[in-house]
Parts: C-alpha cells; sequence; structure tokens
C-alpha cells in the first residue's frame, strides 16, 4: 500500500469525532510505524525509532515493540515528551498486559488499534475493552484498512479517530455519523434510545 | 404481536437510506465489490448462481397478513410470482436486482419488516419456536426474550465484523422444535420456583452448529437471570470475536473455538469477561420487559368448549371424512386454550418446485386463511411450512377445505415427504450439487398417503453441499450433495434427529448417483418396515437395530447400478 513499507498507509489527515462533539478533518501529527525498518528486517522487536527530527514528532509503535523497549532511556524520553503512543494488532491480547496498559495510561497520549482488512472485526472489541475495562480516557485510533462503512461502528464501541484508508474519500465519511438518529443498545457514545416514560 | 414503536421505526427508515447509499456507492464503482459484498450481506443480498437474493427477516418466525400480502407483492413486482420460506424463518426472494433492493426495502420497513443481518458475520435472525405463545408443551412463552435480543443485536457495533456468521435459537418449550443444540448460542428459557425466585432464567449453550464438522452445543451456564443476558451474551461474543480462528473460513465458527479450547474453559473465559461488565448498564430492565412484552398477550380467544378428535372429524361432511381425518392427525396441533387448535399448512405439495417455495397467489390467500381463522397472524417454520396458529377448532374443516383449494392442506407435516432442502445447484452458488430434483424425485416415488401415514415420523433432510443448509445432519435420513470431479454425487447419513434427543446422522459409506436416490431410500424404508415392532418409529427403530442392515440393504444395488452407469457414459462417450 504505501511506498515506505515502515509506515502503515493513511491519509495525511484524520477524521477526528471526540465524544459529545462533531467529527471533524485536521491534520494527522502521528506517524504509524509497522516496527519495521526495511524490507530485509521482518524482525520488528529489534528495529530502532524512526526518526522523528524530519518528518511527524509523534510516533504510534507496534505494543509488541514498546513491550521490549519501553526501559530503554530514548524510548523513555520521547514517551515522557508525549511523542509514542501505541498501537494494538488485531490478535493482541491486551488483557495478558494489563500492567503495562495501566502505566500507558499516564504515558501515551494516543493509543491505536489495527485492522489488518476491513472485515476483522477484532479491534471493535479491543477498543471496548479498553473503554469499559481499563477506562481508557485518551484519544483511540483506528488504524489499517479503514473505510468508510465501518466508522459507525467503530465510533460507537470506543473509537474517535480514524485514519482512513488512502482512497477513502473524506466528505462521504463525515456523513456517516448523521445515519441514525437512535440506536438498540448502549455505547460508549451513549446509551440505548429508550421510550419516554 | 410485536409493533414497532419509533425507535424501532425510525432504525429500519434509515437503515434503508444507509443501504441506499452504499447500492448507489456500488452502482458508481466508488465502492469495490469486495467491500461491498459484507455490507449487502448484512443487509440480506447475496448474489446466486443467477441473480441476486434478498434474505428478510422473520424474526422468530412470526409475521402478520399485512406483511405477508407485502410479501406477496414483493414477489410478484422484483422477483418471479413467488418466494422460499427458508429453515431459519425468514423469507427469500430469488431473482431481484440490485438497484431494485433499496426499494424493495423501503417497501418492507413500511410493514415492520427488514432484511438487516440475515447474512453476513454477524448475529443473525434469532430463530425460536412457531408454535411459540400456543404450545401445549410450552412452559415459558420465548417471544419478548427473541424480541429483546432481536433490538439488542440489530446494528450491534462491536459484533459486526465477527470471525463468521452466529446463530441464536430460543426455546421455552418441552419438546425442543428449534434444534437449539445445533446452533452458536442455545438459550433455554425456565420458569421454576426453586431458581432466582421462580422468575424467568436462562440455561446457555454454546458450539453448535452443522457444516462441514456438525457438532451439538455444550451447556456454558445455568440458572442466568434474563435480565443479564446482554451482558452475558457480550462477554460470549467477545471472546468468541477476540479469539475465534480468522485464518480458515471453515474453521472459524464458534463450535470450533468451544471444542478447541474445551467447554468449561470456555465457559470460564466467559465468565471472566463478564465479571467485568454484568453489573453494568447494557441489561434489560422491567420497564423494557413491560414495554415489549405487552405485545404478547394472548388474543381475544372466545370462551369455547374443547372439541375430542371425533367432534371435529364429524363436522365433515361424511365423504371427506377419511382425508380430513388425516389432516387432522398430521397438520394440527393440540393448543393452550380449550377449542382452538394450531394448525401447519404444507409447503411441500408433492412434485413441488422447491420445498418452502410459496406463489404470490398463495401467500395473498393464506394471508386471507390467516385473517379469517387465526387473528391476522402466522409463523414461519424450521421445516419450511407456515403455521395458522390460534384456529377454533369448529372452523377446522371449513379451513381444510379452503387449504385444499390453494394446495397447502398435504397431510404430510412430519412424514418422509415434508423433506427439507436447501436450494442447492439450482441456485446456489456454493452448491456442489442440485438438491431440489432429489427432494421432487423422492416425493413422486413416496406419493402413496396411506403408505406414508403407515410410515409415520421420518424426517428427510437434503443439502446440496457440506454447508449443510438443508440440515441433513439432523434428518433421520440426510442426503448431502458432493462433486467428485465435477460429477454430483450423494452421499446418505442415517440416525439423525432433532429435538430434544438431537444428533447428528452417521454417513453411512460411499456416494450414490442421483438417479439412484429413490432406490436407495426404498431400500433404507423398507428395512425399516421389516424390521420395526408395532408403532416403532424409524429412529426408534434405526436406534435399536443399528445402521448394518439399513447400510447392507441402502447398497443392495449399488454394484450394478454403477457398471450400468458405466457403460451408459462410455457409450456416450464414444458416440
Amino acid at each position: 500500500m504505501s511506498a515506505n513499507p515502515q509506515i502503515i498507509a493513511a491519509h495525511d489527515q484524520i477524521l477526528h469525532f471526540p465524544k459529545g462533539s462533531k467529527p471533524i478533518i485536521e491534520n494527522n501529527e502521528w506517524l504509524i510505524w509497522s516496527g519495521k525498518n526495511s524490507k530485509n528486517k521482518d524482525e520488528g522487536a529489534n528495529s530502532t525509532l524512526p526518526d522523528l527530527e524530519h518528518s511527524k514528532k509523534n510516533v504510534l509503535v507496534p505494543f509488541s515493540w514498546w513491550i521490549v523497549h519501553h526501559n530503554e532511556a530514548n524510548v523513555l524520553a520521547k514517551a515522557k515528551a508525549g511523542q509514542i503512543g501505541v498501537w494494538f494488532a488485531a490478535d493482541e491480547d491486551i488483557l495478558k498486559h494489563a500492567d503495562m496498559i495501566e502505566q500507558g495510561k499516564t504515558l501515551w497520549p494516543v493509543v491505536a488499534a489495527h485492522f489488518p482488512i476491513f472485515r476483522d472485526g477484532r479491534s471493535f472489541s479491543t477498543a471496548a475493552i479498553l473503554r469499559n475495562r481499563f477506562q481508557w480516557t485518551g484519544e483511540i485510533r483506528a488504524i489499517g484498512d479503514v473505510l468508510i462503512d465501518q466508522l459507525l461502528q467503530g465510533a460507537r464501541v470506543g473509537f474517535d479517530s480514524f485514519a482512513l484508508r488512502p482512497d477513502q474519500k473524506t466528505d462521504i465519511a463525515l456523513k456517516q455519523f448523521d445515519l441514525f438518529t437512535v440506536t438498540t443498545q448502549n455505547s460508549w457514545r451513549g446509551k440505548r434510545s429508550l421510550l419516554e416514560a | 404481536m410485536y409493533k414497532y414503536d419509533h425507535i424501532d421505526q425510525t432504525l429500519v427508515d434509515q437503515r434503508v437510506a444507509q443501504f441506499r447509499d452504499q447500492v448507489a456507492r456500488r452502482l458508481d464503482g466508488s465502492l469495490a465489490e469486495e467491500e461491498f459484498r459484507p455490507l449487502r450481506l448484512q443487509n440480506g443480498l447475496y448474489h446466486q448462481r443467477h441473480a441476486y437474493m434478498l434474505r428478510v427477516a422473520i424474526p422468530y418466525g412470526l409475521f402478520n397478513s399485512k406483511q405477508l400480502r407485502t410479501m406477496a407483492l414483493i414477489a410478484e413486482k422484483y422477483d418471479r410470482g413467488y418466494g422460499h420460506f427458508t429453515t431459519r424463518q425468514n423469507i427469500q426472494f430469488n431473482w431481484v436486482t440490485l438497484e431494485d433492493t433499496p426499494d424493495i426495502l423501503a417497501e418492507l420497513a413500511k410493514v415492520e419488516m427488514h432484511a438487516i443481518q440475515t447474512s453476513g458475520n454477524c448475529i443473525r435472525n434469532i430463530t425460536s419456536d412457531a408454535f411459540a405463545g400456543v404450545a401445549g408443551d410450552e412452559y415459558v412463552d420465548p417471544r419478548p426474550i427473541c424480541e429483546l435480543l432481536r433490538q439488542w443485536s440489530t446494528l450491534h457495533p462491536e459484533f459486526a465484523h465477527l470471525p463468521r456468521k452466529f446463530k441464536f435459537a430460543i426455546n421455552g418449550a418441552k419438546e425442543d422444535r428449534t434444534i437449539l443444540l445445533c446452533h452458536d448460542v442455545g438459550i433455554e428459557l425456565k420458569k421454576s420456583p426453586s431458581i432466582n425466585h421462580g422468575e424467568l432464567t436462562a440455561d446457555i449453550y454454546a458450539g453448535g452448529g452443522m457444516g462441514r464438522t456438525p457438532i451439538l452445543g455444550s451447556l456454558i451456564k445455568t440458572d442466568l437471570p434474563w435480565q443479564l443476558l446482554p451482558s452475558y451474551l457480550t462477554a460470549l461474543l467477545r471472546v468468541y470475536n477476540r479469539f475465534g480462528r480468522r485464518d480458515n473460513l471453515y474453521k472459524a465458527r464458534i463450535k470450533i473455538l468451544v471444542k478447541a479450547l474445551s467447554p468449561e474453559e470456555f465457559a470460564r473465559q466467559v465468565e471472566g469477561e463478564w465479571i467485568h461488565i454484568k453489573n453494568g448498564e447494557d441489561n434489560f430492565t422491567k420497564a423494557e420487559w413491560d414495554r415489549v412484552a405487552k405485545h404478547f398477550t394472548k388474543p381475544a380467544y372466545k370462551s369455547l368448549p374443547k372439541l375430542s378428535n371425533e367432534q371435529v372429524i364429524n363436522t365433515a361432511s361424511e365423504t371427506d371424512r377419511a382425508a380430513f381425518a388425516r389432516w387432522l392427525e398430521r397438520n394440527v396441533k393440540p393448543h393452550q386454550i380449550p377449542g382452538y387448535a394450531s394448525v401447519v399448512l404444507s409447503l411441500k405439495p408433492h412434485g413441488s418446485v422447491a420445498p418452502g417455495d410459496a406463489t404470490t397467489a398463495q401467500m395473498l390467500a393464506i394471508a386471507d386463511l390467516s385473517d379469517q381463522y387465526s387473528f391476522g397472524e402466522l409463523r414461519a417454520t424450521h421445516e419450511q411450512n407456515l403455521v395458522l396458529a390460534d384456529v377454533e377448532q369448529s372452523k377446522l374443516y371449513e379451513l381444510w377445505q379452503e387449504a385444499k383449494r390453494q394446495k397447502v392442506a398435504l397431510p404430510n407435516i412430519g412424514l418422509l415427504t415434508d423433506i427439507i432442502a436447501c436450494p442447492g445447484g439450482d441456485f446456489c452458488s456454493l452448491a456442489n450439487a442440485k438438491s431440489l430434483p432429489i427432494a421432487k424425485a423422492i416425493q413422486e416415488r413416496f406419493d402413496d398417503l396411506d403408505y406414508l401415514f403407515d410410515l409415520g415420523d421420518i424426517s428427510l433432510n437434503i443439502s446440496g453441499c457440506i454447508n449443510s443448509c438443508g440440515h441433513h445432519h439432523v434428518g433421520n435420513i440426510g442426503v448431502l450433495g458432493v462433486d467428485k470431479d465435477g460429477e454430483e454425487w450423494y452421499q446418505i447419513t442415517l440416525g439423525g434427529e432433532q429435538g430434544n434427543d438431537a444428533a447428528i446422522g452417521k454417513v453411512i459409506g460411499p456416494s450414490f448417483y442421483a438417479d439412484e436416490i429413490p432406490d436407495v431410500i426404498t431400500n433404507v424404508i423398507n428395512t425399516y418396515v421389516n424390521n420395526r415392532s408395532e408403532d416403532e418409529s424409524f429412529i426408534d427403530a434405526f436406534r435399536r437395530i443399528g445402521v448394518t442392515p439399513f447400510k447392507e440393504a441402502a447398497y443392495k444395488n449399488k454394484d450394478e447400478s454403477t457398471k450400468k452407469k458405466e457403460k451408459t457414459q462410455s457409450a456416450g462417450a464414444t458416440s
């Protein structure tokens, strides 16, 4: 997808839809780093952070990479400066690393969950768990194969920003959130519609 | 029956608008087919062998005459003049166009219907007992729970892209008419003074299903208070969503996960998740129960005397009595209210095009019958028939005469020719073999009603491929179409059963050619007739004497027939 294999492709802008506000298109300040520095180096765990001096200054790193590197001085310094967030792979069992996520709540400005393909719904549950189990109140970004037609579901389970796949039309994307005025289950955004007593 | 409030109506109307936009984007090319596919499937739209097929939801099988008339008109206006009732209590239209689909959905929305989640990797239309609310053996009317869970599952955001399809069945009667254990989740409702102060509770079975790897569900939770169903099911689905296999389509169903983990471990993981959400606000409230349950009160039954079978038979003219009695025996079921009965209209006339099909004319006529005889309500059954649930016993004869005129009065309910069959290779793009001509050939072979009556209860189910939409695994006799080197063959399973003693049938051996099947079935049936003791059903005889005599009979003519076939083929090849 991307000319640069170390980056997960997305629009240059993100769709930001904070709870209680209107959805808007914003500049994306975050590099979504795949953890792999070159085509020849498949082993992401040992790779080094991309250059944050000459491109975007913040980076979302794979959670698996964070687990290995989070104690390194350079990484810790950048994290403390608010430059590092993590993204969870679809098959990441985040409950196995509950302590690290609790700790991350004080460090990461943004976390993300990855959609390897749009019809893989695991990251919906990841976001739901982050919101209602870990009480994560910061931004959760959907990254990867993020298409217009899954925005509504994403917004309801707990995502509040979306790094759309580059071919997606942002004007259509913005309209998705107005399609329904009622719901029949509770969600992170609000309670289900009930008849007034 | 349930009536939409403004929330339900707004939701289906907005869903139509959403899908209209998605279709428009597909038609102008801005939405690729691969990306449109899961969207259309979640709205019941398949692309079949010849055309688009739209599967419309009939939640828990309950609908009314107005809705049936709309289905009839959709069949007339947008299809080829018929609809097909399915084993999961839905109706399918086989010949719709993509362009027309939003308009069809808009017509459906006007009568409180939709096609939401009748397909796709999401929570499918919830099925239940076709006799819910009227069955003589019912201890809990499951419909309020069905409806609450229909609402809870409709457009559920977290479970919109599960590893595979996900099917609920809900039962509240002594006899299971839902094949509960063949569902991803089966919910058995109970009410007992000794449990939860006599409040409604649920036992949860998980990991059942047919298809390539048929498995019966396992009990994973008992005595769950009904209010906690949403949180418990959220936990269950969350575990499945996260850990169900996505690497292999054939191993993605929850049954594989439950089997791999063991039911005990799966249950433990669900509990582990549930403990964090069980006290949350997802649960149902008394107010919600009241809102929904008020729609499932009893209709305005008259105070009538209970008639004996003999009295009912005597309402018929003398010349009709024998035939009418037969219909009473097979197609009329006991009712909770004295003086009433439930009637099954057979959509399996012998030699029919497809089991479960109804023409526009039939649908319109049946809608009238429901108005006249059954408070304007109907039910679709798992066996692909229709039910008028609330008929006065004294009017059964009149109804029978009308039903005969519409060719829906064949007294074959539960008999060998009440065949469940998938659409097979005539329609379905997944099928390896045809189902419908096989069903037709069997019905033609066993066209003698006296003989069918003598044989008694036997279920025969046919699937055109391993996905087993025809539920061949749970037929006493199952027929499965298989492909061998581009040719259609048919494999026989015996000993399957639905109901309380649900069982998965066993494959008896190598498969047969299509034209051998009527003989094979005849041989199997003869084996039963020759071995049965008095009043012993097919399945009981099978369980007593075992598969061997049936198997030997089935293959009796096999060598000869194969040789004959080979000879014909080689002659054909050289001519």
